[in-house]
């Protein structure tokens, strides 16, 4: 076991983990942060999505070895008060069925404007091909993301 | 015109509502005029200020002093929006602002009759008892505030959450009129609203639950978290049917993190301060399985055996027949199973993410010997089920480790866990025939597997193998016959379904010309018999035989429509759902195991393959018919006939693979 110190969503935290664990279940286990979500364990579905620096990293397969020092960004660190446009924007297209893996689809659509402010179809299609819905929100996670695109 | 209700429609419409169990027997131990029991908030007799008061008029809400209408949600949301909807219909007839509803997961208990949630049956089955429910406790604050004005209650209105004095020049808040209302009996006739007065049915409403999902901080039963608890993951004998026959847990329980390791009757949990260390645990155990007698059993033999069991191909010709083949299905929620459990004092409490809250009680007080009446089962939002969640081995698996190790656990499986350990939908065979020149809906004969492997619902049930064979088996008819597959239906369907049929030819554009490699396929199914759903399907095939599913246009007839933004959601969905068994993923057996392990080998549909879907919804004044699982049967078929359009070839079994349709 080792120290690690962390910046989530702002705020610094240390914590004593394996090195090998990854951030997910440091996340969800040591911190109570439970809203990055496990699901596949092996970064195939992306319902761990979290921003490492701005990225978006699958949680489940990143070490927390490896993100000491960085800084983290989590669902829970987006916006305080559901207010981030891609919140608003989610909420106006009632995308969520389930639920489950839309923390992980917001984030990975977060990571997406942030580098590409207006996307088409196809590059959303792209940046968001593997991050996995059993619900099938898809037609309305695609619409969240230019409504969104049209606020920023 | 508003439908006058008596009271013993009242009791006999509740009753019948199938949640009304205790409302009726509650009814019964009364005095036939006394009023329905309603909870009072104990208060403090030495308080001055103004005491907390909240008043429940019957099992299904609670409205407080500040107005803010409660609703118990007494069945499970796995993403089906019931949570939603139960709020949606009494908030209407209790005419509050959509604003000033909170909805709270009910208790597991009797009194709401069966808490099984499936068959799409929630809304139809609690219709009047939910509307009545909240149109009683309007009535009754309607009441005391007629009382307030010295004022005849049939002249007064209400609207959003307050009664309009009859001369419209006051108003009272329902926040003040609670003390009142408690003190009123129980209606013996009430009024439920008129369609045209709707202010919140037929709106579209996103899920109540949805700003705590998408800021993390939604509960479902992974994250639930308890004092003290620790983690659990469990090593089951990948052969259905097996067990362990011995296992050596030394380098197990040097992983760190480890605390114990449980033998339960079959399995083996390892149980740790975190589900990481669980799992680094349970890859450390060195388990010699029994696999037992199944060891050898495969899909293929399952498959050829089934075949054996209805008629042959071209046994007999008077008929025109064909054989169509479904493989097992797993469900593959995003959540996997878990469930919390925590066994102390003779007691158990449950955190289950289960559509069966009731049957996890009953089970879990069977293994654990603690009575049922002591074994709480407390209800979480849920990250998928489809079917899977009307099982209750996760929760039985979590009482019997918490009682175990003294302490609560939760017991985490992983996804590998999830797909070979499934309840599946059942491979299945079906002879599909009909008399030559007969205008006929074909005839199915049909077998499953009967096999070892575990089945259960999986969302549609059984209207998925009725649909495919027989929906592909209409296109055959219709090219043997020469016929147009869409006159040929509104030949073999009248009423509501030729409706839909129509409906969704029309805004495809049906028979349009297309491209050499696009074509529309035609279905239509009626699930479970009550809700009507049609899809045209327009389909690519590209040269290397991979299947595009370029738009779904549907028609739906469900009856009256509570939340229409969430019917279209629930047809994207069932169109996702069924597009995944249809192009994708099976799951296949060979050595009496699963073969799958991951969403690299189980794939499900994605972003990029996602097609346009177009819904309209029939308008209509018939009971609300059910939602949750109507969107999947029409896919499949739809696609096939589709598929058949662009490429002259018929696919007689899913998932249709690019191998099964290079050129």
């Amino acid at each position: 076991m080792s120290s690690y110190d962390l910046q989530i969503n702002g705020q610094a935290y240390t914590v004593e983990a394996e090195a090998q664990m990854p951030l997910l279940w440091v996340l969800r286990d040591l911190l109570g942060l439970t809203g990055t979500k496990f699901s596949c364990g092996v970064g195939l579905c992306g319902s761990c999505t979290v921003l490492i620096d701005g990225e978006p990293e699958r949680s489940c397969v990143t070490l927390v070895e490896s993100v000491a020092g960085k800084t983290i960004t989590t669902i829970e660190g987006l916006s305080s008060d559901v207010s981030h446009p891609l919140q608003e924007a989610w909420l106006a297209e009632n995308v969520s069925q389930c639920g489950y893996c839309q923390p992980g689809q917001i984030m990975n659509a977060a990571a997406l404007l942030q580098k590409n402010p207006d996307p088409s179809d196809t590059e959303i299609d792209a940046a968001m091909g593997d991050v996995l819905c059993r619900c099938g929100t898809y037609q309305r996670v695609r619409k969240a993301i230019h409504r969104a695109a049209e606020e920023v | 015109m508003q439908k006058q209700l008596t009271r013993r429609d009242f009791i006999k419409l509740v009753g019948a509502a199938g949640g009304g169990l205790v409302l009726a027997v509650s009814l019964d131990a009364c005095a036939s005029d006394a009023p329905l029991p309603a909870t009072v908030t104990p208060l403090s007799p030495t308080s001055t200020a103004r005491p907390p008061f909240d008043w429940s008029p019957n099992i299904y809400l609670k409205v407080d002093q500040d107005g803010i209408l409660t609703v118990y949600a007494f069945r499970s949301d796995m993403g089906q929006g019931i949570r939603t909807a139960i709020a949606m219909l009494i908030a209407e007839e209790l005419d509050v602002d959509w604003n000033s509803v909170r909805i709270e997961q009910s208790a597991t208990d009797p009194k709401y009759g069966d808490q099984l949630t499936g068959g799409s049956v929630s809304i139809s089955s609690h219709y009047s008892g939910l509307r009545l429910a909240g149109a009683v406790a309007r009535q009754m604050l309607v009441e005391a505030a007629a009382d307030v004005w010295d004022a005849d209650p049939a002249q007064c209105t209400t609207e959003a959450g307050f009664v309009i004095h009859p001369d419209k020049g006051q108003k009272i808040p329902y926040g003040e009129l609670v003390e009142a209302a408690a003190q009123k009996e129980i209606p013996k006739q009430t009024k439920i609203k008129d369609a045209s007065a709707y202010r919140i049915v037929g709106t579209g409403k996103g899920h109540w639950d949805a700003p705590q999902m998408i800021s993390g901080k939604a509960i479902y039963g992974i994250d639930v978290r308890v004092p003290d608890m620790l983690f659990a993951v469990i090593a089951r004998c990948p052969v259905f049917g097996g067990t362990f026959a011995s296992y050596d847990d030394s380098a197990a329980k040097t992983v760190p993190g480890v605390r114990q390791i449980v033998a339960l009757d079959k399995s083996i949990a390892v149980v740790a301060e975190n589900t990481w260390a669980a799992i680094q645990g349970r890859n450390a155990l060195k388990i010699t399985w029994d696999e037992g007698r199944n060891a050898s059993l495969s899909s293929e033999e399952l498959r050829t055996a089934a075949k054996e069991r209805i008629p042959q191909l071209g046994s007999n010709d008077k008929v025109m027949d064909a054989v169509y083949e479904i493989p097992f299905e797993a469900h593959a929620t995003m959540e996997p199973m878990n469930c919390t459990a925590h066994v102390h004092d003779g007691i158990c409490e449950v955190w289950a993410p289960t559509q069966n809250p009731q049957a996890v009680q009953m089970q879990v007080a069977a293994a654990t010997r603690i009575p049922r009446e002591d074994v709480t089962v407390n209800v979480p939002l849920i990250g998928g089920a489809f079917g899977r969640r009307i099982q209750t081995d996760y929760a039985v698996e979590a009482a019997l480790v918490s009682q175990a190790i003294g302490a609560p656990v939760q017991v985490v499986w992983t996804r590998d866990d999830d797909l070979q350990h499934d309840f599946y939908h059942d491979m299945s065979v079906h002879y599909v025939s009909v008399v030559h020149d007969k205008v006929n809906i074909p005839r199915l004969q049909s077998s499953g597997s009967r096999s070892p492997v575990p089945t259960g619902a999986w969302r549609s049930v059984e209207n998925f193998p009725q649909a495919y064979p027989t929906q592909c088996f209409i296109d055959e008819m219709a090219f043997e016959r020469k016929r147009d597959p869409l006159d040929l239906r509104l030949e073999l369907y009248s009423g509501r379904a030729a409706e839909v049929i129509k409906l969704a030819a029309e805004k495809a554009e049906w028979g349009k010309s297309l491209p050499a490699g696009q074509g529309q396929g035609l279905a239509y199914h009626a699930t479970f018999g009550v809700t009507h759903v049609a899809y045209v399907a327009e389909v690519v095939v590209d040269e290397d035989g991979v299947v595009h599913v370029r738009r779904v246009v549907a028609a739906v007839d469900c009856g009256e429509v509570i939340n229409p933004d969430n019917v279209a959601a629930q047809i994207e969905g069932g169109i996702v759902f069924g597009l995944t068994a249809t192009l994708k993923a099976e799951a296949t057996l060979k050595d009496g195991r699963i073969q799958q392990s991951n969403f690299h080998d189980h794939p499900i549909l994605t972003m990029d393959e996602m097609p346009l879907v177009e819904v309209y919804i029939i308008k209509s004044d018939q009971r609300p018919s059910g939602m949750g699982e109507m969107g999947v049967p029409p896919i499949a078929p739809a696609v096939a006939n589709a598929v058949f359009a662009a490429t002259g070839k018929r696919i007689r079994h899913i998932p249709i693979r690019p191998e099964d349709l290079k050129a």
